[in-house]
């Protein structure tokens, strides 16, 4: 059997076979509610409701530093948010056997984990586009063009430990317990990190840990461009240096997993 | 399931039929341990391909670890696995295993069409789309949302997922639990169709009945151990208490009975009497040669759930 059958197999391109599973990824988070909300909804209704609906009653909102401090700081925040909740599906999918169905088609498992990181990374990225679009449309918010790159990029590129967060939670948590794990670390994060008030009006305890907050770092790389200054080494070592550890974690947790089969 | 379907372009499109004798599933002396739990404890067994093979025993018998093993999920404590002449995970990534796990869920927000297409891609060959939902019964459901169906659609749907990639090997974990006998019945009408195209079929059940009705050949796992292997009657014949012979008479002195020849068990009733023998030829002519009064006579062997419990209860 084995002859003859293995002559006439060709493998699906593993481009097609990852696209295609990729693709299901993005269509079932387009249709998540939970997603929508958190990582497109809440950042840009907080966006106007503390830049808009606020304007003039506090001195700092109607500030256009303001505007563009808060348009990256609500950009993070549903960036982190997105990335996080794709571990409230992975737990579900693990408990319902899902994952194990998955292990029984040719998809090798590191693929699966794989689409899930790039699945979460992208779901990430909508978030930026959209509270841009109406920090400009309704605030007109005015950035020059080498701004705006340096804001997408650096965000996009600093958003990349969370997605890896994200499989963690996902990889840790039961399905009871996955969305509160996810709410309790992106609020967590998320004010530690100074999205919701600026870290330099932080007591100086809570600044030295802002300081160390992924959240911060993702946010700075977003702050120096609007403040018109250079990308901060420090930012990009520490986002770095986050992004390598909660990988290995991931491969970590991914192979003990896969060990416990043999146990 | 709905009804059935002829071969198709898609299933005559596939590798050449194997040759006779060669081997889908071998176990060499393979146990796997949970703990001080022994779940299987050094089993021998060879599977033939294009065999339909239902794997029967009760719950805990070793079934549903026998069959993860065949899948790679799980790694034996001792022993070898091999399938499809390499190890369990070679061959599942080779594309020509198809499996229905028990509990094994499927993912919200996804259409029904969309999971079908899914396995497809992950396939190196797999069956078209439009036959794999006629022969799951599902072209009707095709655009449904997984959430939305019920749990025997679902059932559904796994059933397609695993012949998506138009498998030369199936395993099915008790497929039919959650169906009525209705929907049984069309699912294993499905199954024979799909067996006549010489895929290799290996179920687990606890249904007797449907062992009997479907698989060529019966595996009887009990605590880990291969108590039983053959085909349904040679599994039947294996047991005590091989016929039943009952008639009715006034004569209801046990003695008389039990100095027939072969009989290894009297019971009494009012108006009759029912004898366990090993020998019914024997017994019978003895019987009617004997003056004894004896009317209504009924021979019967023992079904296949007769010679189940005997396997189960020798074992004890």
């Amino acid at each position: 059997m084995t002859a003859i059958a293995s002559t006439s197999i060709t493998s699906p391109s593993p481009v097609r076979a990852l696209g295609s599973y990729a693709r299901l990824e993005l269509t079932r988070a387009a249709r998540n509610r939970r997603y929508l909300m958190f990582g497109i909804g809440f950042p840009v209704v907080f966006y106007l409701l503390y830049t808009g609906v606020l304007q003039g009653k506090a001195a700092s909102p109607s500030d256009p530093a303001f505007q563009s401090f808060f348009l990256v700081s609500m950009a993070a925040y549903g960036m982190v948010g997105a990335a996080l909740t794709t571990a409230v599906p992975i737990a579900q999918e693990r408990a319902m056997g899902w994952t194990r169905q998955l292990r029984i088609t040719p998809l090798p498992s590191a693929a699966w984990v794989a689409t899930k990181l790039v699945v979460a990374y992208l779901t990430a990225l909508p978030a930026v586009g959209l509270v841009s679009l109406v920090a400009v449309v309704v605030n007109h918010v005015s950035l020059a063009p080498a701004t705006w790159v340096q804001l997408v990029t650096g965000l996009a590129f600093g958003v990349i430990p969370f997605a890896a967060f994200g499989l963690l939670l996902g990889f840790t948590f039961d399905p009871g317990s996955a969305q509160g794990a996810v709410t309790l670390t992106y609020l967590a994060t998320s004010i530690l990190g100074g999205l919701w008030a600026p870290v330099s009006t932080f007591p100086d305890g809570l600044a030295t840990i802002a300081r160390i907050m992924p959240t911060y770092h993702l946010a700075n790389l977003g702050w120096t461009a609007v403040d018109g200054r250079g990308v901060d080494p420090v930012d990009v070592l520490v986002i770095a240096g986050y992004a390598i550890v909660a990988f290995a974690l991931v491969a970590w947790r991914y192979r003990s997993a896969e060990q416990r089969a043999r146990a | 399931m709905t009804s059935l379907s002829l071969p198709t372009p898609a299933a005559a499109g596939r590798p050449v039929e194997s040759p006779q004798g060669a081997t889908a599933v071998s176990f060499d002396r393979v146990s796997r341990r949970y703990g001080p739990t022994v779940a299987l404890d050094a089993i021998d067994l060879r599977i033939g391909a294009g065999e339909t093979v239902a794997l029967l025993g009760p719950n805990g018998a070793g079934k549903s670890t026998a069959i993860s093993l065949m899948l790679g999920l799980l790694e034996p404590s001792a022993g070898g696995v091999s399938v499809l002449g390499r190890e369990p995970r070679a061959a599942v990534r080779s594309g020509r295993v198809g499996a229905m796990l028990q509990e094994s869920g499927l993912p919200a927000l996804a259409r029904v069409r969309e999971l079908v297409e899914l396995v497809r891609n992950l396939s190196p060959r797999p069956m078209g789309t439009v036959d794999v939902l006629r022969r799951a019964g599902l072209t009707a459901l095709a655009g449904r949302r997984t959430e939305t169906l019920s749990s025997g659609e679902q059932q559904r749907v796994r059933f397609a997922l695993a012949i998506a990639g138009n498998p030369d090997l199936l395993f099915l974990d008790e497929p039919t639990v959650a169906m009525d006998v209705e929907s049984r019945h069309a699912f294993w009408a499905d199954m024979r169709s799909f067996a006549e195209e010489g895929r290799t079929i290996l179920f687990a059940t606890h249904y007797l009945e449907e062992a009997d009705q479907v698989a060529s050949r019966i595996v009887v796992l009990d605590r880990g151990r291969i108590v039983a292997d053959g085909t349904a009657s040679q599994i039947k014949a294996a047991t005590r208490g091989r016929r039943r012979i009952a008639f009715r008479t006034d004569s209801t002195d046990g003695a008389v009975y039990r100095a027939l020849p072969a009989v290894t068990a009297v019971a009494l009733r009012g108006d009759g009497a029912v004898l366990e023998t090993t020998d019914s030829d024997a017994t019978a002519r003895a019987l009617f040669a004997s003056d004894l009064a004896i009317r209504d006579v009924e021979i019967s062997g023992p079904d296949l759930e007769d010679a189940f419990l005997a396997l189960i209860a020798d074992g004890a």
